[in-house]
């Protein structure tokens, strides 16, 4: 059975449907990606399945539990888990706060005891956090504040404080945007690990070299609709695909240099988007 | 239904003020973001000028002069004429001071602020508003004045066939009001100015389009707002009753609830609304009388009822999370976190204990020991706004309305009916031990702190700051104010028995009827150490975490599995809990409760100077507490300086120097103080002969200068200046005025230099490295070039 299992989801703001009648399916343990031009609804449908923006129509369910109407805090505690493509990091918090604050999961009595605690006392999750922080190679710089950090590293934050939450399914968007290939190519890496270690991960980029080499899995997104879906291979051949957002030319070629395009545009996209 | 329509029409009076002072608020929010809790003070400097021009002949400038002389003072009036002047010439020179008042809000507090936090925004229009009271006090004194309408005023008989009687300046101020705001519609709509000043609004470089530079743009909307107040005030105030400075102050929350109407965007729909809210007002006064209405509203309908839509549809209108891209709040301080508990705690409570004891009934000095107990409950309930706002990012108005909460149930549990001999208002009730009746209070202080945090959840940023003044008044009038609640009649305090612990009393009044006991000051100091170890814990802790996690980015936040509402919640909880543990101290400081002591002016005040102290820390609502009015800070000054009649410009200098730390500290004192005192003992530490030589080098000119100007003005003085005092007094202005000189040195170095490095070869471009944070500056600094390149061009 499916991990996650959607089924005509629509969102629309105003006349604009930014997500169109989307099914879509994530394996347990599987590596599955989206790939689409700016504004095709990526990230709209993140926020979709995360409860981030309200669902015009469909169905969201997540390891048998029907979404539609949870919170987002509700829905991260069942396992979900993203990063923003705006990073949106805690930036008043110290790195391995940032990750602690993922991490925990407290009970509701939790502030009588922190009014009361005397003495700071090692939270139980700092373990796991540790874990996350080395996983992605961030343990020297755990004390730091993010604003003090490279726009690479900052990533590499966002990554591990979704990482943090030990999450059944981990939703990233656009975790190499602005990253030169080195550390893409570090990315991959990283990702492939924590798929061995358990972690379902669906990934949204434009950097067609991560997409096509890491995922097994493609969806391919234009205007709001679904227009392909498979395997890499498939997905590189498909007509539509090329039409849509490789451009014309054979998309090979350019898939194996769309890497440093595809960085490119993305970080002019997000320069954008951020102020 | 005559009366419905009747009293409808009359409200129409004080609506045509709400309106007028509504637009003024909304016009200054969109050109520079502020909410300006000054705008009612603005008017009211205007009207006095008005009439104390017209009265008397004199124009009164907006400032004081502290140190006066016999020779050499800062003009602070002008004399025009011994009878005083015609009123066209008054209305003129009051509209002239309006558009001064506006330039020096907008040059001198708001421009340097334009970068900072929505809370440095607040503390400093609320230090503008305490200026211009306290100016407004010493120029015009601070009694009712009876001004004479310049509107036609005479009473129309039989209005409309209502029956009545009816003001016709209410039909003047009304079609005055409708003048205005459709002028000020149709300036924002049709011409290039209102144009540029729309686009600014979300976006500078628009208005850079346009070729106006954006600063031009929020000066513009001050000096118009400002007299458009001032012309206001001058035409309705009168018509409404006697004028005086804080009465006149009061009127911005009438105004608020106008410019909230609007959304803080919509002139026009803010200026009907003001016009309704009055309405509305005199209509909820006409029915309250009635015998079916509900007697617990009776008091407070009239204020609480308009307030309470106003809030319910922002809350409908508000979204739980905020929407993606939505443009980001300006960052307060970073949070430190607690380091070095017992140390610290040791510290205070040896200096405290000490204190204690020194002053009680020392004479003179006892006054110390008053203020001691005074700036420890003040430190209590700052470190409840600590918890609110420095920690989860939410502006709460309404702190000392929720201590009030808990120290006016506090007394009526503690009562049974009798009185005493200070106190002669019975208050019947259960008459519980203290310790249960304070407990009652408490609990019920963090029930209501939970439900004016509920608008937080969907309300945001200064827009809930607004709401949490409706929520103060609601509780003033609602309760504070309401004999069905207190049994009380109004304005009468209720008594509070003092406290006593095994055998120990607790009472704040020493033998000779002074507050001096040391064993309060140590009971209010037990108190203020579990508080202050209660709030660093939960700094230290995941609930901490979690607070500054929703203090900084609501969305990841809620992604990262915290329930943000609830936080928000919590944290209201736990800062009301606190804000009524001090509520019960201060009953039991002053053996009494009475609503005065709970007014939202009150939070404002002490939510500036915790600002001031630094609101994010422990330690900084200490300083605050010090700081506060009444405290040690104060007390020390009047006893110092005493004779140099300073403490008259207690308010005008505290409100300027909340301006002047908003601008210059947005951290707080505390965080700075830190840091001077570890340079300063490393140095001590360090310093030999010749380290002492070259600081007295650097600084024995300016302190000498000061020193000896201090002496030469002490034979000319006005008052009975001290020999000792004003000579330290003038050596230490003496180096504030150096380190100002030096400051604006450097900022002027500062700036040649960055316009040498624009001139030159083309800018180097950031690396995308910077993109995150970075960006944002990035951006900010190309429109800072285009602004530049605007004004080139237009000189
Ligand atoms: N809150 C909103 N209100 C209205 N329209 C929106 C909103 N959010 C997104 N859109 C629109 O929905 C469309 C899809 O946007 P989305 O950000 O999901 O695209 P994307 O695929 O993530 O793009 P990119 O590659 O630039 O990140 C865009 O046309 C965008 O303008
Ligand atoms: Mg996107």
């Amino acid at each position: 059975m499916a991990l996650l299992d959607i089924r005509g989801l629509t969102v629309r703001y105003g006349g604009l449907a930014a997500n169109a009648d989307i099914d879509l399916h994530v394996d347990e343990g599987t590596l599955v990606g989206l790939i689409g031009p700016n504004g095709a609804g990526k990230t709209t449908f993140i926020d979709a399945i995360t409860g981030f923006t309200h669902v015009s129509s469909g169905a969201i369910e997540f390891d048998g539990i029907d979404l539609t109407s949870l919170a987002p805090d509700r829905r991260a505690h069942l396992g979900l888990s993203r990063t923003f493509q705006s990073l949106e990091l805690f930036e008043d918090l110290s790195v391995r706060d940032n990750l602690l604050v993922a991490a925990e999961k407290p009970p509701w009595f939790a502030f009588a005891l922190d009014l009361l605690r005397v003495s700071k006392r090692r939270s139980v999750y700092e373990d796991q956090v540790d874990k996350a922080l080395s996983a992605l190679g961030l343990t020297e710089l755990a004390d730091r504040l993010p604003s003090d950090l490279s726009h690479g590293q900052r990533k590499l934050v966002g990554v591990a404080r979704a990482l943090a939450a030990k999450p059944k399914l981990l939703l990233l968007d656009e975790p190499a945007a602005g990253l030169d290939t080195a550390e893409s190519q570090r990315l991959a890496t990283h990702l492939r690990s924590f798929l061995s270690s358990g972690t379902t991960i669906f990934l949204i980029d434009h950097d067609m070299g991560l997409v096509l080499n890491v995922c097994d899995y493609i969806y391919v997104l234009d205007f709001g609709r679904i227009i392909a879906s498979g395997t890499s291979s498939e997905v590189r051949r498909d007509p539509n695909v090329i039409a849509a957002y490789l451009g014309q030319s054979a998309g090979e070629a350019q898939a194996r240099e769309g890497s440093n395009l595809a960085a490119a545009r993305a970080s002019t996209s997000e320069t954008g988007a951020t102020p | 239904m005559k009366d419905l329509i009747f009293f409808l029409l009359v409200g129409l009076g004080l609506g045509a003020l709400y309106a007028m002072l509504g637009s003024g608020l909304v016009i200054v929010y969109r050109g520079s973001g502020v909410i300006n809790f000054a705008h009612g003070a603005f008017a009211m400097y205007g009207v006095f000028t008005f009439d104390e021009a017209r009265r008397n002949g004199h124009l009164r400038l907006p400032w004081v002069d502290f140190l006066p002389t016999h020779w050499l003072n800062v003009p602070v009036s002008i004399k025009l004429s011994d009878k005083g002047v015609p009123t066209p010439v008054a209305f003129v020179l009051a509209i002239a001071m309006a558009v001064l008042i506006g330039l020096l809000a907008h040059f001198l507090v708001f421009r340097p602020l334009r970068n900072s936090a929505a809370l440095g925004k607040v503390v400093a229009s609320v230090g503008v508003m305490l200026y211009l009271q306290g100016v407004a006090q010493l120029n015009f004194g601070g009694g009712n004045r009876q001004a004479s309408s310049i509107v036609p005023d005479s009473a129309v008989r039989n209005f409309l066939g209502l029956g009545k009687t009816y003001p016709e300046g209410a039909l003047w101020a009304v079609g005055i009001s409708v003048l205005m705001g459709v002028t000020l519609w149709a300036i924002f709509k049709y011409t290039q100015f209102g144009l540029a000043t729309r686009g600014a609004a979300g976006n500078e470089k628009g208005a850079v389009l346009l070729g106006y530079s954006p600063q031009f743009l929020a000066a513009m909307n001050w000096v118009i707002a400002s007299v458009v107040a001032t012309a206001a005030a001058i035409i309705v105030g009168p018509i409404q009753g006697s004028l005086t400075p804080v009465g006149l102050s009061a009127l911005v929350v009438g105004a608020l609830g106008a410019a909230l109407i609007g959304g803080l965007r919509s002139i026009m729909v803010a200026m009907w609304g003001g016009l309704a809210l009055g309405a509305v007002q005199s209509l909820l006064g006409l029915y309250s009388t009635r015998s079916w209405f509900p007697e617990f509203l009776r008091s407070g309908a009239r204020d609480v009822v308009p307030l309470a839509v106003i809030v319910l549809v922002l809350f409908l209108r508000g979204k739980s999370l905020p929407q993606r891209g939505s443009l980001e709040e300006k960052r307060l301080p970073l949070s430190p976190r607690p380091v070095r508990i017992p140390q610290h705690t040791v510290i205070w409570a040896l200096v405290v204990i000490g204190a204690a004891f020194v002053f009680q009934n020392s004479g003179s000095r006892t006054v110390f020991a008053f203020a001691l107990s005074t700036s420890l409950i003040a430190a209590i309930l700052m470190l409840s706004m600590v918890v609110v706002t420095g920690y989860v990012g939410q502006i709460s108005l309404a702190q000392m309305s929720l201590a009030g909460i808990a120290a006016f149930f506090m007394a009526r549990m503690m009562a049974h009916g009798a009185t005493t001999a200070s106190n002669p208002f019975p208050v019947s009730g259960p008459g519980l031990p203290w310790p249960v009746a304070g407990l009652l209070g408490v609990i019920a202080a963090v029930v209501v702190g939970v439900l004016v945090g509920l608008p937080a959840v969907r309300i945001r940023g200064v827009q809930l700051a607004v709401v949490t003044v409706a929520a103060a008044i609601s509780l003033q009038t609602l309760y504070f104010e309401n004999q069905s609640a207190t049994d009380l009649s109004a304005g009468a305090p209720a008594n509070v028995r003092p406290a006593s612990f095994f055998g120990i009393s607790l009472a704040s009044l020493g033998s000779k009827g002074l507050t001096d006991r040391p064993a309060f000051a140590i009971f209010v100091m037990i108190v203020l150490v579990l508080c202050a170890v209660a709030v660093s814990n939960v700094r230290r802790n995941g609930t901490g975490r979690r607070f500054l996690a929703v203090r900084a980015n609501e969305r990841a936040a809620a992604a990262a599995g915290i329930n943000v509402a609830r936080t928000k919640l919590l944290a209201f909880g736990i800062g009301a809990g606190i804000a009524g543990i001090g509520g019960v101290m201060l009953a039991f400081k002053q053996n009494d409760v009475s609503s005065a002591n709970f007014v939202y002016q009150s939070s404002l005040a002490f939510l500036a100077f915790a600002y001031l102290g630094g609101i994010t820390s422990v330690n900084g609502a200490i300083v605050g507490g010090l700081l506060a009015p009444a405290g040690i800070i104060t007390a020390t000054s009047n006893y110092f300086l005493k004779g140099t009649s300073i403490d008259r410009y207690v308010t005008v200098l505290g409100g300027a120097a909340l301006v002047f730390t908003a601008i210059s500290n947005p951290n707080g004192i505390a965080p700075a103080f830190q840091e001077m005192l570890r340079h300063l003992g490393n140095w001590l530490r360090q310093a030999r002969g010749k380290e002492w030589a070259a600081v007295g080098k650097r600084l024995g000119p300016a302190f000498v200068i000061g020193a000896v100007a201090g002496f030469a003005i002490w034979p000319l003085r006005v008052d009975s200046y001290s020999k000792v005092w004003m000579p330290i007094l003038g050596g230490l202005i003496g180096l504030l005025v150096r380190s100002i000189v030096l400051g604006i040195r450097q900022s002027i170095t500062a700036k040649q230099q960055k316009r040498r490095r624009r001139s030159g070869p083309a800018p180097t471009r950031r690396e995308p490295g910077a993109i995150g944070a970075g960006a944002r500056t990035a951006v900010g600094s190309g429109v800072d070039t285009h602004v530049a390149l605007a004004h080139a061009e237009q000189v």
